[in-house]
């Protein structure tokens, strides 16, 4: 099992742990965790094509969180292609959970309940199924290029 | 300084709001949003969506996602300078909470 998938299921964890005794750092850290499961999804998907196995990891600690959140817009707005819409999907995901992930870490004042981290376990889940399914297709290949830094064409 | 041009079209946005709310149902208890800047600095759009108790105990994995399609659908957020972000809460975590902001 990869880092993504592990932390994935440690969010999971901390989700089902923290809402049960009401322990808002639990919950913070469920919020937390669940983000940083999507962030090395990806990473390990950019990372894993490389050819050098042991430089992976290296590689791997190049990624900035800020220029992950790229937007995506289709081709037309009006009528995506079923992929266009997944990507649409992953890349709103991701941006909530990034977003969710900074106050969980940084924002003391946030009184937090379940369903800010029902939610953020769903938004993974979106990210994580959504992802898989497309990862192969081209444009989605290009935007995790983008998410990575990568100016287009 | 820059401003996007969401901060002009509030009565659009509500109009918008106002449709979402009617095609979802009664899930939807109400539907606050502001403008401001997210963490990193960019103009986004920050909805907070208050649920039946049930929605948000039970149906969240098909609510949420339908709140953030039909409201896309409704908004050119592109168009309007601005990201969008979805926070969703119960009706009694709002009675416990008692936070203005989603009231």
């Amino acid at each position: 099992m990869g880092l993504a998938d592990e932390l994935f299921e440690d969010a999971h964890f901390l989700a089902d742990k923290g809402t049960a005794d009401q322990r808002r750092t639990m919950m913070r850290r469920s919020i937390s965790t669940a983000y940083y499961a999507a962030f090395h999804l990806f990473v390990e998907d950019f990372v894993e094509h490389w050819e050098f196995p042991d430089q992976r990891a290296r590689l791997g600690r190049m990624f900035g969180h800020g220029k992950m959140c790229t937007g995506f817009t289709p081709k037309d707005k009006k009528n995506p292609t079923s992929v266009e819409q997944e990507l649409q999907d992953v890349v709103t995901a991701f941006s909530q959970l990034q977003k969710d992930r900074e106050r969980a870490d940084y924002d003391g004042g946030w009184r937090l309940v379940k369903t800010d981290v029902d939610d953020a376990i769903r938004l993974a889940e979106v990210v994580f199924s959504k992802w898989r399914k497309i990862k192969d297709e081209d444009i989605a290949r290009h935007h995790l290029l983008s998410m990575f830094g990568a100016r287009s064409d | 300084m820059y401003l996007p041009s969401a901060v002009t079209k509030q009565a659009e946005i509500e109009a918008a709001i106002a449709r979402v709310q009617q095609s979802i149902g009664p899930d939807v208890v109400r539907i606050r949003y502001e403008i401001g800047e997210d963490w990193s600095g960019q103009w986004a759009i920050f909805f907070r969506i208050l649920l039946t108790d049930d929605a948000a105990r039970r149906h969240l994995r098909e609510v949420a996602p339908k709140v953030v399609w039909e409201l896309a659908r409704q908004l050119d957020f592109p168009g309007m300078g601005v990201f969008p972000y979805h926070n969703f809460r119960s009706v009694s975590e709002q009675s416990m909470l008692q936070e203005p902001a989603w009231a």
